[in-house]
């Protein structure tokens, strides 16, 4: 017990910020590029949303790839699914042509250019990530 | 054949679908299925007490064509590695998509009477090796010409899916996995299926009809000899044109380390020849990590089915009568009215991204005969087997 008790202080007194940040980062924040800033969704339209529905709105969903620490969190806090019945729930829409998966980018920093250049586009970053002008934060998970 | 294709394919694709140019994309699925049936002189399903890997093998190519964003050309070649399915073209269809709610589609397509029946033969898509055969191998055919639309919209609770569809079919039938030889004609085939979503809890309720022009050629001879011998009640007893329904309902909850789903169809006809059929299932499933175990119990039930008491029951010397006597009773005694029953336990390993190792076993427990499922069944007693399965899934 005092070994433990002496890793976890040794831990926080050498790498402070990283676990105060890991802690800040399980939360997820859904950002949108739109002109409406006061627009806001709810979680069960983000979800269909990023499952190939319509929400009646002209939003483009961008997601990041499998095993990727934001999508599993991702997927834990809206989707409620693991990622392989994720990767069957495609595999079926795909191959019965009924939706189509949403455009992959390879990392946040990537996800966050996309975003700013791309009007109509929504995707999920960590809550401790820097947004810049121009992006609207549509939802925060809880 | 199929090994050869398979074998091509893995070398020279990558894992992910080929974009061939700018608006052709090509992907694909394979499944490599091994079954034993611990049973000595029993078929159920194409499984016998030989190890036997042919009967769900398959391999298919799904190219896309794109003409912009609204129009596209989709189709679906399959080659299976038994001889029981044809293999072929699976599906060809225009897709229209005006808008991100509405979808048009115009072609060869999939019926869509269960929450997994248009994705059967991509086995990467539902937990089991084989999806319960007392609902997904009960029914008749599996894909139409005709057309569907769907529209659907996500509010802030609930979510909706409507796809209705209008067709005909004409092609083999299959009842418990085996094809019949007959040439199945169905009219005026229509259906509406609707989704509600909420919460992770999704409901889908179903309705299908359409008018059955099957002839059957040896039931088609003996109604003309009744008719002939002016048994016309017996005669009219054994038609089999008119509508046939389907109404199907089912329920699945998703939660990050477990799943639910309970799924529940019933089939009516107007004929006396044809028994009302309702199959259902109930499974969960547990993820921990890649795995996933699941079990599930599933059961068909045909109803009793009664000739019509005009020809003489036993034998009364005229040779001709008493002939069509037989035929007629053995008509109505080889049609399955028993009860089938089956527990499975199964696991999958999601090894790759694009693949994963399932293996199960089910077993099979007539609660009363025949269930129609057993071959070279007899009548006179109920049948029990165990079936061990293993499997192989990619899709690329």
């Amino acid at each position: 017990m005092k070994k433990l008790l002496f890793f976890c202080v040794i831990a926080l007194v050498f790498n402070p910020l990283q676990t105060i940040a890991t802690v800040a980062s399980n939360q997820i924040i859904i950002v949108a590029n739109l002109d409406d800033h006061t627009d806001n969704l709810t979680r069960e339209q983000v979800r269909n949303l990023f499952m190939g529905a319509s929400i009646g709105r002209n939003l483009e969903p961008v997601a990041l790839p499998p095993h990727n620490h934001t999508r599993s969190l991702f997927n834990a806090k809206i989707i409620g699914m693991a990622e392989q019945r994720i990767q069957s729930y495609w595999a079926q829409m795909k191959f019965t042509g009924r939706f189509t998966q949403p455009k992959e980018v390879q990392s946040e920093q990537e996800m966050l250019v996309y975003l700013r250049n791309n009007k109509g586009s929504i995707g999920y970053l960590t809550a401790d990530t820097n947004i810049p002008q121009g992006l609207h934060i549509m939802l925060s998970s809880e | 054949m199929l090994p050869a294709i398979l074998a091509t394919t893995m070398f020279s694709h990558a894992a992910a679908a080929s974009e061939i140019s700018e608006n052709l994309d090509i992907s694909g699925f394979a499944r490599g299925v091994a079954g034993y049936l611990d049973h000595n002189s029993r078929t159920f399903e194409g499984y016998t007490d030989e190890l036997s890997i042919v009967e769900q093998s398959l391999i298919a190519i799904q190219p896309t064509y794109t003409f912009n964003d609204q129009f596209s050309l989709t189709s679906q070649l399959i080659a299976h590695a038994g001889d029981d399915r044809n293999s072929g073209l699976e599906w060809l269809y225009l897709n229209y998509h005006p808008d991100s709610a509405w979808h048009l589609r115009a072609g060869k397509l999939r019926m869509p009477f269960f929450i997994y029946s248009d994705s059967i033969d991509v086995g990467y898509s539902y937990p089991w090796v084989t999806a319960p055969v007392q609902v997904y191998n009960n029914y008749l055919f599996s894909t139409f010409n005709g057309a569907s639309a769907s529209y659907n919209h996500s509010g802030s609770e609930v979510g909706l899916n409507v796809e209705i569809y209008s067709g005909t079919f004409d092609g083999d039938i299959y009842l418990a996995g085996t094809r019949i030889d007959v040439d199945a004609k169905v009219s005026n085939l229509a259906g509406i299926v609707a989704t509600i979503n909420s919460n992770n809890l999704s409901m889908r309720l179903s309705y299908h009809t359409g008018q059955n022009d099957t002839t059957v050629p040896l039931i088609q001879d003996l109604r003309e000899a009744l008719y002939q011998n002016n048994f016309i009640e017996s005669a009219q007893s054994l038609e089999s044109s008119g509508n046939v329904y389907a109404l199907q309902a089912s329920l699945s909850y998703d939660r990050l380390n477990s799943f639910y789903k309970a799924e529940w169809i019933q089939t009516v006809t107007g004929f006396e020849i044809a028994p009302k059929v309702t199959g259902a299932y109930a499974m969960a499933g547990y993820i921990w990590n890649d795995w996933t175990v699941h079990a599930t119990y599933s059961v068909s039930k045909y109803s009793e089915i009664e000739p019509v008491i005009e020809l003489p029951t036993t034998p009364i010397g005229n040779p001709g009568i008493d002939q069509l006597s037989a035929a007629y009773y053995q008509a109505f005694t080889a049609t399955p009215n028993g009860t089938l029953d089956s527990y499975t336990l199964g696991t999958r390993w999601d090894f790759r991204l694009d693949m994963a190792l399932k293996a199960e076993v089910s077993k099979f427990q007539e609660s009363r005969n025949p269930s129609g499922f057993f071959v070279n069944s007899g009548q006179s007693s109920k049948e029990s087997a165990y079936l061990y399965q293993v499997a192989w899934e990619w899709i690329f």
